[in-house]
């Protein structure tokens, strides 16, 4: 279980023309584990962003190697699934359309009947709480049962790797800190270590980080550079409790102290 | 119902005053003489004749401007160096309305139905064009992304993707530019009726009214019926719209 | 953070614009060249050259700048006679009921009747002259410039009506002051809208039933079959109409430049 599953090897991206770049990303080396929870962390230009696209294979690094088990990541694959800011879910699709749509269209759903696939993607919709939404649209649905859908959608994959770009970020509060438990229990916090899947999760919010991940990543922006890897020792199953514990208390503030004067910075400039 | 009769109020008033001014003078159409020449016209089936042989050169105009316009709007909506290069020309030509071309078109096509939807599919051309690359540059970026994530190849993308989201646009295009074709036709034909004598749409109807028969109430009706067609249609497609892409409303 | 575009952007940006500009056309005039040299009627298809030279002769001698000018001149009038109209008719229907409850339904009545249908009962009412496309023109414009005024009138941010008031200010300077400038962008867009279905009106009025302009110009040349001078005169309809909406598009830009946004098209 501790072995490697992605390993990023001092991974550069600069964006703009070549006499003048903008040095996104500066030499980032890191090892995500396989089945851990991985939150990223950091101020706002601090790459986080650019770092999943590389991740995702939707944005080819400057510099720098990247492997998957070994191999180096060469493009998007359904494997490594991704779940971005705002959903993106498609309008003229029901749920169980925009959930069932990697199945039909990619290379995911190869060599799975009709009846397997929509075996799979009820058992989904039950998973993640959506029994009786089927055939709504989503401009139908609230926010959380959106987000939930996108969740779906990626999971119905079956992907190795779940790359979560902020996907709580557009929730009000109270939402999110219902998701975040739905979103332990999906991923399988109930469930021996074996069973979970590897997630990235990117997130401004340093007290949803330390709630959700194994270990935080906390880089520094301009340009983004690792600035600690935080393990985050808080036991699992996790819930509210945590929340009221003093552990938890102790590494958000933590945490939030090693980005604190570039933040301030940030906001006041 | 005070709303009603504020609304009405108006109109009622205009017919009113109409047919009073015009009692005046034998020749001069007024509601009741209008009245009478639309059932005339209704019954003998020349309004109706009238009506589906324009309607039809709109179709056809219209079919072919967008069997045209939608896969281009959509290559150069996609491709930015395609946009780039062919704009020029969308932009030179997009000022000169289908009219100005009309005496072009004859000269080249005659004074028959050719040259009618030839004007016409001009006309739908520009709208649906520009309304297609608009909605295709407009497609949130993210849905594309997605799909790509899950691994799904260009030409699925495109289609089941692309083509869904883009059209909402498109179906905006459509109604502005089928409202268009319909104004082009009755231009056409007035000014081609003006030539050639008449061969059946309504504005060659007007014409021969005007300029042979002087049936000043026959002007009047096929005025409201070019109006009601007019409205039908845009409500047709404001319909289809409302039904096929019932998200983009939300 | 701060994004600093070097200053040189815009204008090369632009130059780029112009050199793709004459690329495209030079490609296109090139191959109308090569069609032309293979078709030997030249009824059917002249070659540029033969509409350039059209153009020149027809500058030279005054033929086209008179003729542009009366059009450009019809237009010029029907369109602020409309919006002398229509604007403030337009505003008086976004913002009260009553307005709009009277003039709803005759609006809804006539504007589908396009302008261009008027032509047959306007030559007779009017006859053949200046009138008739004046007049056609002026109802082509009315009905974008209403229906757009109103519109812009009505959505019409609610709260700058409402700031207005709780800081004492009288109605009729709330309309002058907060909902006509509100109101502006969608009033210029819709000028534009008008300006455009004038100029289809205006050559479709000409072309029928005026002694001048542009449009009539057209038709006298289909008529004597010289198609290069056909030819060069849509050329110029399309000039003239792509300089108004540009000079419309400055004057959006100089009257409102907080609202230019998507109005490119």
């Amino acid at each position: 279980m501790n072995e490697a599953k992605i390993s990023l090897d001092a991974i550069s991206k600069s964006f703009g023309p070549v006499t003048s770049p903008v040095v996104a990303v500066d030499r980032l080396s890191l090892d995500i584990r396989a089945g851990e929870f991985l939150a990223i962390v950091g101020p706002s230009g601090c790459g986080k962003t650019t770092v999943l696209n590389m991740l995702a294979g939707l944005d080819k690094p400057s510099a720098g190697t990247m492997t998957l088990n070994g191999r180096p990541i060469e493009g998007p694959g359904a494997e490594r699934g991704v779940m971005f800011q705002d959903y993106a879910l498609f309008p003229w699709r029901t749920v169980r359309g925009n959930i069932e749509f990697g199945l039909i269209y990619g290379p995911a759903g190869q060599g799975l009947s009709s009846a397997a696939r929509d075996e799979r993607v009820s058992r989904i919709i039950e998973l993640v709480g959506l029994n009786g939404s089927e055939s709504k649209y989503p401009h139908q649905l609230s926010g959380g049962m959106r987000q939930r859908v996108a969740l779906a959608r990626l999971m119905a994959n079956e992907p190795e790797i779940l790359l979560m770009d902020e996907p709580l970020a557009a929730l009000d509060a109270q939402t999110r800190i219902i998701l975040q438990d739905e979103l332990l229990r999906i991923w399988g916090q109930d469930r021996p270590a074996s069973e979970r899947r590897t997630v990235v999760f990117i997130t401004h919010a340093i007290d949803e980080a330390v709630f959700l991940a194994d270990r935080v990543v906390v880089l520094s922006s301009h340009p983004g550079r690792l600035k600690r890897i935080v393990d985050i020792d808080l036991p699992r199953p996790r819930g509210d409790a945590t929340r009221k514990s003093a552990a938890f208390a102790d590494l958000s503030q933590s945490i939030w102290e090693l980005i604190r004067d570039e933040a301030y910075r940030a906001t006041m400039n | 119902m005070k709303r009603l009769m504020l609304r009405l109020l108006v109109p009622a008033l205009t017919l009113v005053v109409w047919e009073i001014a015009a009692s005046g003078s034998a020749r001069a159409p007024r509601p009741s003489t209008v009245m009478q020449t639309a059932v005339r016209m209704i019954a003998n089936g020349d309004l109706l004749f009238g009506l589906a042989t324009s309607l039809g050169r709109v179709f056809a105009g219209f079919a072919l401007a967008s069997a045209v316009a939608v896969p281009l709007g959509i290559a150069m909506g996609s491709i930015g160096a395609l946009e780039k290069n062919l704009d020029p020309l969308v932009e030179t030509f997009r000022p000169i309305a289908a009219i100005a071309i009309l005496p072009l078109v004859i000269l080249w096509l005659g004074t028959g139905s050719m040259s009618a939807v030839t004007i016409v599919a001009y006309a739908a051309f520009f709208p649906v064009l520009i309304n297609t690359i608009a909605g295709v540059k407009r497609v949130e970026p993210n849905l594309l992304r997605a799909a790509y994530s899950m691994g799904v190849p260009p030409m699925t993308r495109m289609r089941v993707v692309l083509l869904p989201a883009a059209l909402p646009a498109i179906l905006v295009g459509m109604r502005i530019g089928l409202g268009l074709a319909w104004t082009a036709i009755i231009a056409a034909e007035l000014a081609v009726g003006a030539k050639a004598g008449s061969s059946g749409g309504i504005g060659q109807m007007m014409f021969v009214f005007y300029a042979y028969s002087v049936e000043l109430n026959g002007i009047v009706v096929c005025m409201v019926a070019v109006g009601i067609v007019a409205l039908i249609l845009d409500r047709v497609l404001r319909e289809l719209l409302a039904r096929a892409v019932p998200w983009s409303r939300a | 953070m701060a994004s600093s575009f070097p200053t040189t952007a815009a204008p090369r940006r632009r130059l780029g614009g112009l050199l793709v500009y004459l690329r495209t056309m030079g490609l296109f005039v090139a191959a109308w060249f090569i069609v032309a040299l293979n078709v030997p009627n030249k009824l059917l298809l002249p070659s540029p050259v033969d509409v350039a030279l059209a153009l020149r002769d027809s500058a030279m001698d005054g033929e086209l700048f008179d003729n542009a000018a009366v059009s450009v001149v019809r237009l010029f009038v029907s369109v602020v006679a409309a919006a002398v109209v229509a604007v403030p008719l337009g505003l008086a229907m976004g913002r009260s009921r009553l307005c709009n409850d009277l003039f709803e339904v005759p609006v809804e009545l006539l504007r589908p009747i396009a302008g261009i249908a008027w032509i047959p009962l306007a030559l007779f009412i009017f006859g053949i002259g200046h009138r008739l496309p004046l007049f056609i023109m002026f109802y082509t414009a009315f009905f974008p410039l209403l229906i757009g005024t109103a519109a812009g009138a009505r959505t019409v941010d609610e709260r700058l009506v409402a700031a207005a008031r709780t800081m004492g200010v009288p109605e009729h300077t709330i309309m002058r002051r907060v909902i006509v400038p509100a109101a502006l962008p969608s009033i210029l867009v819709s000028a534009r809208l008008a300006v455009a279905a004038s100029w289809t009106a205006v050559v479709a009025a000409e072309l029928v039933g005026a002694p001048s302009g542009l449009g009539y110009a057209i038709e006298y040349y289909r008529s004597m079959l010289s198609t290069p001078s056909v030819m060069a005169f849509i050329a110029i309809i399309g000039l003239c109409g792509f300089l108004t909406d540009r000079a419309l598009r400055r004057l959006g830009a100089v009257l409102t430049p907080w609202a230019q946004t998507e109005q490119a098209r």
